[in-house]
């Protein structure tokens, strides 16, 4: 039994299929790269897992339950939490509030505040906000919203976690930073993630396999090193060689 | 926590005088002060649910309305406080009603929305009204002025209690944060059409109460006074003058706007309104948050 399965899945935008019959399974404890071009489709793959949109056709199926079509507030319940590329912080509440939000309703339920802001608290110090755990959201950085939309998927509980992006922007001791963050929460939490990302390094270095999109279609997926080398890979992503 | 027994103490000051105001004022002042009452109730529930979310209402009169005809009709029929939970709760079904439908939209849509829902349920009351050819219900026998203003005051400090619980409450973190930003509530577990629609349910009954005793209070029931926007707009208006984030909010607006008006409407009346816009607009712009918001914000810089 695989922790997740996607199977054939669709989505359709109008006429504009952003998604096409896209199949991949992932164990528990797995770090799934997710790699393409901009509009390859990885963004949509994400909001269809986390049940931000519904697809047109095909399933997924976390531990075998179908979560599709649920709604986000009930996957997240399951245990699916993902972060925003374009982040969405909860501006004028405080850092601290943001992620609590995450305790208080995700798969977590922690219903007694005093609980939940401890544990947010704990959280904060682990992805490094804890110095700005007071201030307004609206005050972080760049980097530090990014951590923000961490802290609050990782305050809901999940099992599942999707990281859209959390490099992008950072300077590169903030990415290596980054880096290490999600190893240590895989490793503290058995959690399985599937991340995208652009910095290319990073995620050779972070994944166990990678999916590679291109046009909404999955062209291969395989360990980082056989992706790196794969002629259909380099092809979507540099062109057509004229001699070849 | 010198602060904390210091508003403790105010509080328990105010209310000891709203409690002996019908002993010390003249009829006209109890008057007032029943207005501002209910007010200040009025207020309090739209913050519950407009305040919280975002979702700015402007029908809260509908329910006003309703709950005052739900008087007009049933009175003597019924014990009184049987009549009054029958006006709440008419109010908070017909939020249920509507509600489902309207949450489905936000912004601007909402907000025209819940105005074009109002001013119908309005013309269909005056509509059942003309059919019944019944034009205004006169309400004979009705409670004494006394009586009136402890049951606002009731009304008042429940809804100022509702406000302050819900604020502070894990709901409150859920409706804020669907305020903030809806997707990222719901993708977080917060399950946002539930939230929506309770809080708009809770925020729809004490209006239905208020405009239930207010119609005792003018012993006449009119739908086009009852059903008039203009509360709703002064709702709205108390809420931004006085902060829609916190409990005090609605009190300091509420406060502000009948002080106001009964000092402009008998001196000044052509100036009033033109002076009202001018704060709300203000307000609007500069301080954002509201009186009590500002205080806040003072005490903060004082402390630190």
């Amino acid at each position: 039994m695989s922790f997740l399965r996607v199977e054939n899945l669709t989505r359709r935008f109008g006429g504009i299929v952003a998604l096409h019959d896209v199949s991949f399974s992932m164990e528990k404890g797995e770090i799934l790269g997710l790699m393409g071009a901009n509009g390859a489709g990885k963004t949509t793959l994400f909001s269809l897992i986390a049940g931000n949109l519904p697809p047109s056709s095909g399933h997924i199926l976390l531990e075998d339950e179908k979560i599709d079509g649920r709604g986000p507030h009930r996957v997240n319940r399951l245990g699916v939490a993902r972060t925003f590329q374009i982040v969405r912080p909860f501006a004028t509440m405080s850092v601290l509030d943001n992620v609590m939000v995450g305790a208080l309703y995700g798969r977590s339920r922690t219903l007694s505040q005093p609980k939940a802001r401890e544990k947010c608290r704990a959280i904060l110090d682990e992805v490094g906000l804890a110095d700005r755990a007071d201030l307004p959201a609206a005050a972080l950085t760049l980097a530090g919203r990014k951590r923000l939309e961490v802290a609050r998927a990782l305050a809901t509980e999940p099992r599942l976690l999707l990281l859209d992006e959390v490099l992008a922007g950072l300077n590169a001791s903030e990415a290596n930073d980054a880096l290490d963050l999600i190893r240590h929460l895989r490793d503290s939490r058995m959690l399985s993630i599937i991340v995208i990302e652009h910095v290319m390094k990073a995620l050779m270095r972070l994944s166990h396999r990678i999916l590679v999109l291109h046009d909404g279609r999955k062209i291969m997926e395989g360990a980082p090193a056989e992706v790196a080398n794969d002629p259909r890979v380099i092809k979507a992503y540099l062109g057509e060689t004229r001699d070849a | 926590m010198k602060t904390r027994i210091f508003s403790l103490a105010g509080i328990a000051v105010l209310l000891a005088l709203c409690i002996a105001a019908p002993q010390m004022l003249d009829a006209y002042s109890l008057g007032v002060a029943l207005q501002l009452l209910s007010w200040i109730a009025l207020t309090q529930s739209w913050v519950t649910f407009s305040g919280l979310t975002g979702y700015v209402s402007l029908g809260h009169a509908v329910f006003y309305g309703l709950g005052a005809y739900v008087m007009a009709l049933l009175w003597q029929s019924a014990p009184l406080w049987e009549i009054l939970l029958g006006s709440g709760f008419a109010g908070a079904l017909l939020a249920l009603v509507i509600g489902y439908p309207a949450l489905r939209v936000s912004g601007p849509y909402f907000v025209i929305l819940t105005l074009g829902l109002s001013e119908f349920f309005k013309y269909i009351v005056i509509a059942v009204e003309a059919g019944l050819e019944s034009s205004g219900r006169l309400i004979f026998g009705a409670p004494d002025p006394e009586t009136l203003y402890y049951i606002m005051l009731l009304l008042a400090v429940v809804a100022t209690l509702l406000t302050w619980g819900l604020a502070r409450s894990r709901w409150g973190a859920g409706l804020r944060a669907i305020r903030e930003d809806e997707t990222a509530a719901e993708t977080l577990g917060v399950p946002v059409t539930f939230l929506k629609i309770a809080a708009f349910v809770i925020s729809a009954f004490i209006p239905g109460v208020v405009g239930a005793v207010w119609v005792l209070r003018t012993t006449y029931f009119e739908p086009m006074q009852l059903f008039s926007p203009t509360t709703s707009f002064t709702i709205v208006t108390m809420a931004i003058i006085g902060g829609s984030d916190r409990a005090p909010g609605p009190i300091f607006g509420a406060a502000f706007i009948v002080l106001l008006s009964e000092l402009l409407w008998a001196r000044a009346p052509h100036v009033y309104l033109v002076i009202l816009g001018v704060l709300l607009v203000s307000f609007v712009l500069f301080v954002p948050k509201g009186i009590s918001g500002q205080l806040a914000w003072l005490m903060r810089r004082r402390r630190a």
